[in-house]
């Protein structure tokens, strides 16, 4: 199958939209006149059902300019457009087979591959971080039900300390004693001192260097 | 009044969303909040109808031409050999369960995903507490939790601030906001939102906040700073 591919006259050439049936003689497809324009879809399922490389053909000769000029909007680097090209028609390829009518038309499905593929493409070209993808962020499914905010009770002094908790934890114990007494509690210096058991000036001691390193945490320059 | 108020983003945002046109955080900020909004997802199926459309008609797009000089034969030829997907790539799901306000909530797929990275909650003035994610390098984007009865200083923005609510409430001068809600707000708007009921937001700055009134002038060198320091993390990780 991969053996039939055949060198395709050059891309530049304007080429007509027929296509000859004899490339799609297995889809399930039934069109009856040798000239009828294949619809993108048919030849989409082509690839996708029996990696009809010239059904490929069809759609690189559609697609690559449409794409080119996607990437040139995307990124103004015309090198970086010829990529996406090569990454996009790829993904066309590599995805073929997961395409059917529901997911809509082939030309919003070959879009929104190379949308994506040129986000991706541009992040690792900046060195994003990569938690995140474009198919995270235009998930297959959306537009279906929208999520809903669960909600679960919990308590509300552990509540504020699991918020916090990043910057609480790079004090030391006795510090972290002394401000959860103070800001959490919001009890005075005497019952802090009290309930902790250590005296009132070792407290202020303690606090006075909690704040201090929290403020550079945070970045507060004294 | 306050028309220039919207609880959803523009047409015009959803549009560079669709067209893939808005940096990360931008981007993360409308997906997350089209996770929770129905009648966006609907708006935003039709703007994709509309971008797909013109981007195959011939007489609206640029027809580019590409290098001449790439062999796009043997650009196919490699394509071709590659294996094709017999079914879709196993999606690895991140749920992050945060407990706020006596409460825990889910956040929407896209911000568990970003906030993967791992949150690192900073109080910034009182009750108001942000944890930072860097995920491009042309803006701050971070959590930000206000404790009940907290006020954020009187400030203007540089740039735009645009703001997706989680959890709670907050209030401005323009309005109240609830779980949901897409708020933008630009240079013009010389605003202090304070929370009531407490909130927890997901916000996207254009630029660092310019805070305008009293004692709260000494946070301005370090919000230039800590902005700096996200675009620079951006930059060189
Ligand atoms: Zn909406």
């Amino acid at each position: 199958m991969y053996r039939n591919y055949a060198k395709q006259e050059g891309f530049n050439t304007e080429v007509g939209l027929t296509v000859r049936l004899a490339s799609m003689n297995n889809s399930s497809q039934s069109l009856d006149a040798e000239d009828t324009v294949v619809s993108d879809e048919s030849l989409l399922i082509a690839v996708g059902n029996h990696q009809d490389v010239n059904a490929f053909n069809q759609l690189f000769e559609r697609f690559s300019k449409k794409i080119f000029a996607l990437g040139m909007k995307l990124t103004r680097n015309e090198q970086l457009a010829n990529d996406l090209i090569q990454e996009a028609m790829l993904n066309v390829w590599q995805k073929a087979p997961l395409y059917d009518l529901d997911k809509g038309s082939a030309k919003g499905w070959i879009f929104t591959l190379s949308r994506n593929r040129c986000f991706d493409m541009l992040r690792k070209q900046k060195r994003q971080p990569n938690c995140v993808s474009a198919d995270d962020i235009w998930p297959p499914e959306s537009g279906g039900e929208p999520t809903t905010l669960v909600h679960e009770d919990r308590g509300g002094l552990e509540v504020e300390l699991s918020l916090i908790e990043g910057y609480f934890d790079q004090l030391s114990d006795p510090q972290r004693a002394v401000v959860e007494q103070i800001y959490l509690h919001d009890r005075t210096h005497e019952e802090a001192s009290a309930y902790l058991q250590i005296p009132l000036g070792t407290l202020k001691s303690r606090l006075r260097l909690a704040v201090a390193k929290l403020r550079s945490l945070i970045g507060v320059e004294d | 009044m306050n028309t220039d108020v919207n609880m959803h983003p523009s047409s015009q945002l959803l549009n560079q969303f669709i067209q893939g046109e808005l940096a990360t955080g931008k981007s993360i900020i409308v997906s997350a909040h089209m996770e929770l909004c129905k009648s966006c997802c609907a708006k935003a199926k039709e703007l994709e109808a509309l971008a797909v459309s013109s981007w195959v008609d011939p007489s609206i797009a640029p027809q580019l031409e590409s290098p001449s000089a790439t062999d796009y034969s043997s650009m196919v030829a490699s394509i071709v050999q590659s294996a094709q997907l017999s079914s879709e790539p196993v999606e690895e799901v991140v749920e992050v369960q945060m407990d706020v306000l006596d409460d825990s909530i889910k956040l929407p797929k896209v911000l568990a995903k970003a906030a993967q990275q791992g949150l690192n909650w900073k109080q910034v003035a009182g009750g108001i507490s942000e944890a930072q994610l860097i995920l491009d390098d042309e803006t701050q984007c971070e959590f930000i939790y206000m404790a009940p009865g907290s006020k954020v200083p009187v400030h203007t923005h540089k740039g735009s601030e645009t703001t997706l609510v989680l959890k709670g409430s907050f209030e401005d001068e323009l309005g109240e906001y609830k779980a949901s809600d897409f708020i933008v707000r630009d240079t013009q708007h010389h605003h202090q939102p304070g929370s009531k009921e407490g909130c927890l937001c997901f916000a996207v700055l254009d630029s660092p906040l310019k805070f305008t009134q009293g004692l709260a002038r000494f946070m301005n060198p370090v919000n230039s700073y800590t902005f700096k320091k996200a675009i620079s993390k951006a930059v060189t990780s």
